[in-house]
């Protein structure tokens, strides 16, 4: 368990990032945070020429409002930093209610929220997170910027629309009352990566619910069949058992050692009813 | 049962602190890891990646190229090197190498070994060893080794039964056929010991002189099984086995690493380190569990069992490990009756070798497995007699006055608080269910109550597991001229508290200040010949060893003190560590004094009296069968201990979850020496149960590889899974063991699977789920579910296990 030889690069600012990706494209990996990459490669599953360490890229931390209702992460903030504001909190309740289940305070201290996003672990929270809110990835390379939804930007598992020369550099998340956004997952152990999770943000001006489930397949999933079932009606006990099996009839979840796609669906189908009922109830006071 | 005589001790019985811990938590420990030596080099293994092959050829060409790489070996590059000894009769010989010679068959075999100026570079080396492989079909489970035409393990063996002792007890087969029976078929998962420290080994060759430190249980053990390997003779090696960061069993074998890394510090005359890292671990060193358990018993009306036939079931994986993993099944068969007045009881055992890593020993050495089979069983006899599954256990359990009680296995429980500890047991559970059934949980949330009851073999026969070595241990005490104490002790400090406890029960004994004794353990050039920490031994083997050894010298303190006095020596007491003349406290002189006369100032000495103040006893536990009689009954062990467990579960019934809400554990150990010590000995061990309840299970795809090859995959709990647990204890003094002491390491281990497997059974019983296995899990919960809701409508049935082991 340990790594081959690599190359290592720890740049101070962004622009010096930037052009150490544009000079190493492919062989390079950058490190932002290392709670996956790091065992990936004391396994040798991944074998990068290069490695840039983003940790003393200033730029890259904190968090900022860029509006009334928004909330923008610099990629490197420690995601248990984010967890701990109160601004989050405030501004957008689901981030502050999700962080607590990536991995444990440990792996939360060092794990970033654009490392997570970056990664794409098909059963990670934030890049659910970040799909159920329809947020917007920021991403530069040394020509630019690009801004990318949220929807389409994960490809597969670990797989995203970053080109190989691109730092993510910041999300930015619309902000959500907490009586609108409701979320739950079941993991074998608190603080695995969930064998089933589902996040649902209701879309107050539409009377609309966006659900997406994780920990199901290749990326996290919007659930536009159930999203159907629900679109303009209340959330009746009746309309969230409708959602809830048609949920589980259209995800095509994974089998692995911990789930086969059975136990998964009856877990997406718990789930959603769960998050349905919790935002049924908040609708109701 | 020997105690204290005129002794008053202060800290037998006491919450003295552990000693060990300011170090071991403050980063001041010192580990097999923490040793560095000038001109250290390092090693890696090669490693089969294929479960079953023949071994054509090893390249080492490109390997000895790349940098840093100082040398590299396999099997027949060790000079001199034996087979590792095999001293078991009763089982077919498993011939094993170091490294793997012409075949391998399990994924971590070692094939070969490389040396490089550090580890890095040894692993860059170790990927260029080129290994050619002639893949055989593997076999993977109890079902495909006894498969008819299966594939071999071991060519020059019929089939692969590496031990199978049938049964044939007449009675039981008339009473079985006479009466109506029930029968069951259960299995427990294979799982990993996974202590905290991985194994290491530093060796080094200083003046002919062979130093191993290794992360070991029994450190006397490997130095006697590396000199019959490395064939040197014994008294040129030293092991040292320094701190050690949990065993759990699975640190009592001697491993090819061991005899490798020390025959690479004699070839190359450096020090060699090879730690051993988790991915390693979790296919190298040794596992456990693995067993199925098939029941046919019959019952009288009231639901009591009259008569048992049980076969054990054991996949011991390739059995390539010194220390064979046959002896659980015999445990498990021992066990199985637990402290069950069952009148009629016959047992076959067989062990299978399959492509997986060798079984060996883990906490509860074959109890758990047995406890989940007999308490799952009896429900299903309770509930096919119509009688309350409880009454049913009440009918059968042991009375005070059923002691001392001869199993029908021959083993002889000693003591024991049987009924009243259950009962005890029971009253806690019903009333956590009470009050948990106040709590609103959901209409889609079951309540269970779950139980057991289990005695403990502690203090065991070796010989049964070894083929060679027996059960005493040694102790040595000196008195240094200002008073101050040394013991030294055969047994290991693992973690569980032994110094402290070792330092306790030797102050009590000469009535001194527990700073003033020093603790030496886990070095053979310091400590007498003893077979280490296992088997729930430790405690009273080096209390009976440590209390004979401090007879003696207080006897000879006595006399030295009785002419300092200038009195009679049979006037002379000792009081609070001082000797004076009996009724008159002054003058009188202390163990300084003493000590300065017999090591220092001789001049002091009175006539006849040698000089010097030290002893070594050893302690031979009384009452303990080494073979079995003519019928195949043996007393396995000195004393056992017994204890009732329940608990209190809520399932999820859309999610297949299970949530243990409350864990008591009503434990006795004959006498407590140390409360605090023995309760986290419990809690430790009952976080172990939990987990191969719930979440640990090894799990190979259908080639063979592991699956599970990280924590991330290998669950075990954390503080988040483990409930807060009501611990109390009974104490019935064992009458045989020094002050009425048994063990108390593994018995925690042994009642969460059966517990938790009786609470979802007891909460899913209007389904009819009847959980035969375990982990239990989401799926397999789900499974049984829905198999049990496809079976009250009639439609086929999935086998309701609700055990995970189709992973």
């Amino acid at each position: 368990m340990k790594p081959p030889l690599f190359l290592y690069l720890r740049p101070d600012s962004l622009e010096e990032a930037l052009a150490a990706m544009h000079e190493h494209g492919d062989e390079a990996r950058p490190l932002a945070g290392g709670q996956s990459l790091v065992p990936m490669l004391n396994f040798r599953l991944a074998r990068p020429e290069v490695l840039v360490d983003l940790s003393r890229v200033e730029e890259l931390v904190g968090t900022s409002c860029p509006g009334p209702s928004a909330i923008s992460f610099g990629a490197m903030t420690p995601q248990r930093a984010a967890e701990r504001l109160e601004k989050v909190r405030s501004t957008c309740p689901l981030v502050s209610m999700m962080l607590p289940f990536v991995g444990h305070v440990q792996n939360r201290a060092r794990g970033t929220i654009g490392g997570s996003i970056a990664h794409a672990d098909p059963a990670a929270e934030l890049p659910a997170l970040c799909l159920a809110l329809g947020g917007t990835v920021v991403a530069r390379n040394a020509e630019g910027e690009r801004r990318l939804r949220a929807d389409g930007f994960f490809g597969g598992p670990f797989t995203t629309a970053l080109m190989p020369d691109e730092l993510l550099t910041s999300v930015e998340l619309p902000g959500v009352r907490r009586e609108d956004v409701a979320f739950a997952e079941i993991a074998r152990r608190q603080g695995d990566f969930a064998m089933a999770g589902v996040v649902a943000v209701r879309e107050t001006a539409q009377t609309a619910v966006r659900l997406v489930a994780f920990g199901v397949g290749g990326t996290p999933v919007r659930l536009p069949r159930a999203e159907k079932i629900l679109e303009g009606q209340e959330l009746t006990p009746a309309c969230i058992a409708e959602a809830a099996s048609a949920a589980a009839g259209e995800v095509d979840p994974i089998e692995d050692l911990h789930a086969d796609g059975r136990t998964r669906r009856a877990l997406v189908d718990a789930l959603v009813r769960r998050v349905l009922g919790e935002l049924g109830s908040e609708g109701a006071r | 049962m020997p105690d204290w005589g005129d002794l008053v001790p202060r800290l037998f019985g006491a919450r003295v602190e552990r000693r060990e811990d300011a170090a071991l938590l403050t980063g001041q420990g010192r580990y097999v890891a923490d040793i560095r030596l000038p001109g250290m080099l390092e090693a890696t293994f090669v490693r089969s990646h294929v479960a079953h092959a023949e071994l054509r050829r090893v390249d080492f060409s490109s390997a000895l190229k790349a940098p840093g790489v100082v040398a590299a070996f396999a099997a027949a590059d060790l000079t001199g090197v034996r087979e590792f000894p095999d001293y078991i009769s009763w089982q077919r010989e498993v011939r094993q190498f170091p490294l793997q010679r012409d075949r391998v068959r399990y994924v971590g075999a070692p094939v070969a070994v490389v040396v490089a100026s550090n580890r890095y570079e040894a692993e860059d080396a170790a990927e260029l060893v080129e290994v050619d492989y002639a893949e055989l079909p593997a076999v993977l489970s109890i079902e495909e080794a006894l498969a008819p035409g299966a594939p071999r393990l071991f060519e020059e063996w019929p089939d692969n039964k590496v031990m199978d002792l049938p049964e044939h007890d007449p009675e039981v087969d008339r009473i079985l056929a006479s009466s109506p029976t029930v029968s069951g078929r259960y299995r427990m998962q294979r799982q990993a010991p996974c202590p905290m420290e991985t194994r290491g080994v530093v060796a080094e060759l200083v003046h002919g002189r062979l130093t191993v430190w290794s992360s070991q249980q029994s450190p006397h053990i490997l130095r006697t099984t590396l000199a019959t390997v490395l064939g040197i003779p014994e008294s040129t090696i030293r092991v040292v086995t320094p701190d050690i960061g949990g065993g759990f069993g699975g640190k009592t074998h001697q491993y090819p690493e061991e005899v490798v890394v020390a025959w690479l510090a004699m070839r190359l005359r450096r020090p060699v380190r090879w730690i051993e890292d988790r991915a390693e671990h979790l296919v190298s060193a040794v596992q456990a569990r693995d067993e199925m358990i098939v029941l046919e018993g019959s019952y009288a009306p009231d639901g009591s069992i009259t008569a048992l036939r049980a076969e054990v079931i054991c996949d011991v994986g390739s059995g390539e490990i010194a220390m064979p993993g046959t002896c659980t099944s015999l445990v498990s068969a021992a066990c199985l009756t637990a402290a069950w007045k069952i009148p009629h009881y016959a047992t076959s055992v067989t062990c299978v070798v399959t492509n997986k890593t060798p079984s060996g020993a883990y906490r509860g050495f074959g109890a758990p497995e047995a406890v989940l089979a007999i308490e799952r069983f009896i429900s299903r006899v309770a509930l096919t007699a119509g009688v309350d599954p409880i009454e049913a256990r009440r009918k059968m359990i042991l009375d005070p006055e059923d002691l001392p009680y001869m199993q029908p296995s021959g083993n002889r429980i000693d003591s024991g608080s049987h009924r009243a500890a259950f009962e005890r047991a029971i009253e806690l559970g019903q009333a956590a269910l009470a009050r948990r059934r106040q709590e609103t949980a959901g209409d889609r949330v079951r309540l269970g109550l779950g139980y057991c009851q289990y005695v403990e073999p502690t203090v065991p026969s070796y010989f049964g597991t070894t083929g060679y070595w027996t059960a005493y241990d040694s102790s040595s005490i000196s008195i240094h001229p200002d008073g101050g104490v040394r013991v030294s002790c055969g047994v290991a400090a693992i973690g569980q508290g032994t110094e402290t406890t070792i330092a306790a029960v030797t102050a009590d004994a000469l009535q001194v200040p527990i700073e003033e004794v020093t603790v030496v353990v886990g070095d053979t050039d310091s400590c007498a010949y003893g077979l280490g920490s296992w088997g729930s031994r430790s405690a009273v083997v080096f209390t009976g060893s440590i209390l004979r050894a401090a007879e003696i010298v207080r006897q000879k303190a006595s006399k030295i003190a009785a002419s300092l006095l200038e009195a009679a020596e049979p006037d002379v007491v000792m009081e609070e560590g001082r000797f004076h003349v009996r009724g008159s406290s002054t003058p009188a002189v202390g163990w300084a004094d003493v000590a300065t006369a017999a090591c220092v100032r001789t001049i002091d000495l009175p006539d006849g009296v040698e000089p010097g103040l030290d002893a070594s006893a050893t302690y031979e536990p009384p009452n303990l069968d080494h073979r079995p009689d003519a019928e195949g009954r043996m007393n396995g062990a000195a004393t056992w201990a017994n204890g009732s467990h329940s608990g209190v579960v809520a399932v999820d019934l859309d999610t297949g979850g299970v949530r243990i809400l409350d864990y008591i554990v009503v434990h006795d150990c004959g006498r407590v020496i140390n409360p605090t010590i023995v309760e986290g000995q419990v809690h430790g061990a009952v976080a172990q149960g939990i987990a191969g309840a719930l979440y640990e299970q090894i799990v190979h795809d259908s080639g063979g590889q592991p699956q599970t090859a990280s924590f991330m995959d290998y669950l075990l709990p954390s503080a988040t899974e483990v409930p807060r647990l009501v611990v109390e204890h009974f104490e019935s003094p064992a009458p045989e063991t020094p002050l009425g002491i048994k063990g108390v390491g593994e018995a925690g281990t042994i009642g969460p699977g059966a517990v938790i497997a009786n609470a979802v059974s007891d909460a899913l019983s209007e389904l009819g789920v009847d959980i035969t296995e375990t982990p239990i899990t989401n799926r397999s919960l789900l499974r049984a579910i829905a198999a049990a809701g496809a079976s009250r409508r009639g439609a086929s049935p999935e086998e309701p296990s609700g055990g995970d082991a189709a992973a």
